[in-house]
């Protein structure tokens, strides 16, 4: 398995989409800090109270780490159903005819490269919210909480490479894999959160959020949030449902 | 280590059946020339063989196992399938390196096989920008990379120059006298036809011929080639089976060349050409493999 993984590691890094969407994955955090610091809507009934007098609201600026979610989604997608666009899949099987040897020791490497970005996407976060939020009047930024963020940025960020993998064997076009993701992400997601409201916070979605601890405190989505330990839970399941049916689907395939 | 494909059946769910009941064994020490013409079944059958694609029925094993279960793999059998089948923003040595850390082979191998195969000075540049050739090479180069003592190559002078084509001919037989099992798959005859040994040759799914090649050209019927002009009279001999050509030459079958000369020696007939005709691998090639008509 050792072998299994620095081989995924040099195809992760003898190519340039790891950094691509690492740097994206960055540049969106910090673009999300800064619209947080300066842009931060009050409530509608008052748009003069600057809503950073409020504690939680300060947390959930440093909650923004969390978005680097979807790019480590596309991550995991990409280096799993690239290799069935490049063809390399058939070398890859050829040399580990154990299908589900690849599957895992690919999502054991992206979970590591998943834990590298969401420590990057956490520090940067904090040096730069930090920095910002001297610049406004704000409220005093609970360190407690931000720490308790990191723990959830690592397992979602994590999790949700390991998904990508999943649904890149699953979905092994890679245009279709991308596109369906990011419309269940940005689309399908977000509907069923705003439209049926007791569906939103057991979806990944939401898991997700609830384990950034984001949703607890803007009310985004208008659902209640799951506690950590259950979205965990939730979480780790949609992860293990997807695994496992990424290895059934792979095993049963053709390979032409 | 020899080849076994026993009552291989392949259809794909969409009720095309691939490969029918197809059995062939290959052994060692030789080159095998596994032919048919595009759409046969030869890849179908190669992909069976290395456990990339699940038989419908029919088992096809490894020296006694399937592929699936050698425990590490490329050490044993090295394939090409096909061309295409690199991250074009890779590095040549870089693709080779991703499959030699699994097997745990040196970088010290991987730049034999560059050297092997010729890419030494494109080792470092990106598969994005190789011709097709230079693929090939960089194919073999995988295949290679175990030292295997099966060699399965998917059309492996397809878009080589005639110059790699000698090389690679060259190497195959080497390696056969290694005692490498060497299979090589291929829609025109004349590509390896001085490169294998043995035949293999399939048409739409099913085997038509297994044997050497010598034994092929020797199954055809042999002809002799007389001209002259009164050669209207051999024609009428019994027992010889004839026919005459739009320019006036006697295609004999049935007889040798020396008895034809005796006949037309005591009948004194006047010759002018007498000679029998080496047979035409190629055409026979096609009467096996072309059924009804079909576009090759």
């Amino acid at each position: 398995m050792t072998a299994l993984i620095r081989s995924e590691f040099l195809k992760a890094f003898t190519t340039k989409l790891l950094w691509i969407l690492a740097l994206s994955a960055l540049g969106f955090v910090l673009l999300t800090v800064v619209l947080g610091v300066y842009l931060t809507p009050g409530p509608p009934t008052a748009e003069d109270i600057n809503v950073l007098l409020e504690p939680a609201a300060v947390t959930n600026i440093f909650a923004s780490a969390g978005g680097a979610s979807v790019f480590v989604l596309i991550l995991g997608i990409i280096a799993m159903s690239g290799e069935y666009r490049n063809q390399t899949i058939t070398s890859t099987f050829l040399t580990t005819p154990r299908r589900q040897s690849v599957i895992f020791a690919k999502m054991i490497a992206y979970s590591i490269i998943a834990f590298v970005i969401a420590l990057i996407m956490w520090l940067a976060t904090v040096a730069v919210a930090t920095i910002l939020l001297t610049t406004v009047e704000h409220a005093p930024i609970q360190w407690s909480s931000v720490i308790e963020i990191l723990g959830g940025v690592l397992l979602g960020l994590v999790l949700y490479a390991i998904l990508g993998v999943a649904l890149g064997s699953l979905i092994t076009n890679q245009v279709a894999a991308v596109v369906i993701a990011l419309i269940w992400v940005f689309v399908v997601e977000a509907l069923l959160t705003v439209f049926v409201d007791w569906l939103g916070k057991w979806l990944p979605g939401g898991a997700l959020n609830a384990i950034l601890q984001a949703t607890n405190t803007s009310g985004v989505g208008g659902t209640d949030s799951l506690s950590v330990p259950i979205a965990a839970l939730v979480l780790i399941a949609y992860t293990v449902v997807l695994a496992v049916a990424a290895v059934i689907a792979t095993n049963r395939k053709d390979i032409t | 280590m020899a080849i076994e494909v026993v009552n291989l059946t392949k259809s794909f769910g969409s009720g095309v059946v691939a490969v029918k009941d197809l059995s062939f064994s290959i052994s060692p020490g030789k080159v095998t020339g596994f032919l048919g013409p595009n759409g046969a079944g030869k890849t179908t059958t190669l992909r069976c063989l290395l456990g990339l694609v699940s038989p419908t029925s029919g088992t096809a094993t490894i020296d006694g196992s399937p592929y699936k279960s050698l425990p590490n793999p490329i050490r044993v059998v090295g394939a090409s399938l096909e061309a295409s089948g690199f991250h074009p923003a890779r590095t040549a040595r870089n693709h080779l390196r991703v499959i030699a850390a699994v097997a745990k082979i040196s970088d010290t191998r991987v730049d034999e096989v560059l050297h092997t195969v010729g890419l030494t000075a494109a080792a470092d540049r990106k598969v994005g920008g190789f011709s097709l050739g230079m693929r090939q090479r960089l194919a073999l180069a995988v295949a290679l990379l175990g030292d295997p003592k099966v060699l399965i190559l998917d059309e492996p002078a397809n878009g080589l120059d005639p110059e790699g084509i000698s090389w690679l001919r060259n190497f195959l037989r080497h390696q056969a006298g290694l005692g490498v099992t060497v299979l090589v798959s291929s829609h025109v005859l004349s590509e390896v036809q001085q490169t294998v040994d043995d035949v293999i040759i399939i048409r739409s799914g099913s085997l038509v011929y297994q044997g050497s090649l010598k034994a092929l050209s020797d199954g055809g019927p042999a002809e002799v080639v007389v001209k002259g002009p009164e050669v209207g009279k051999l024609a009428q001999i019994p027992g010889w089976s004839t026919r005459v050509t739009e320019d006036g030459t006697l295609i004999v079958t049935g007889a040798t060349a020396a008895e034809i000369g005796n006949r037309a020696f005591t009948e004194s007939i006047e010759l002018h050409e007498l000679r029998e005709k080496t047979p035409d691998l190629e055409a026979m090639f096609l009467g096996l493999t072309h059924s009804e008509g079909g576009q090759l």
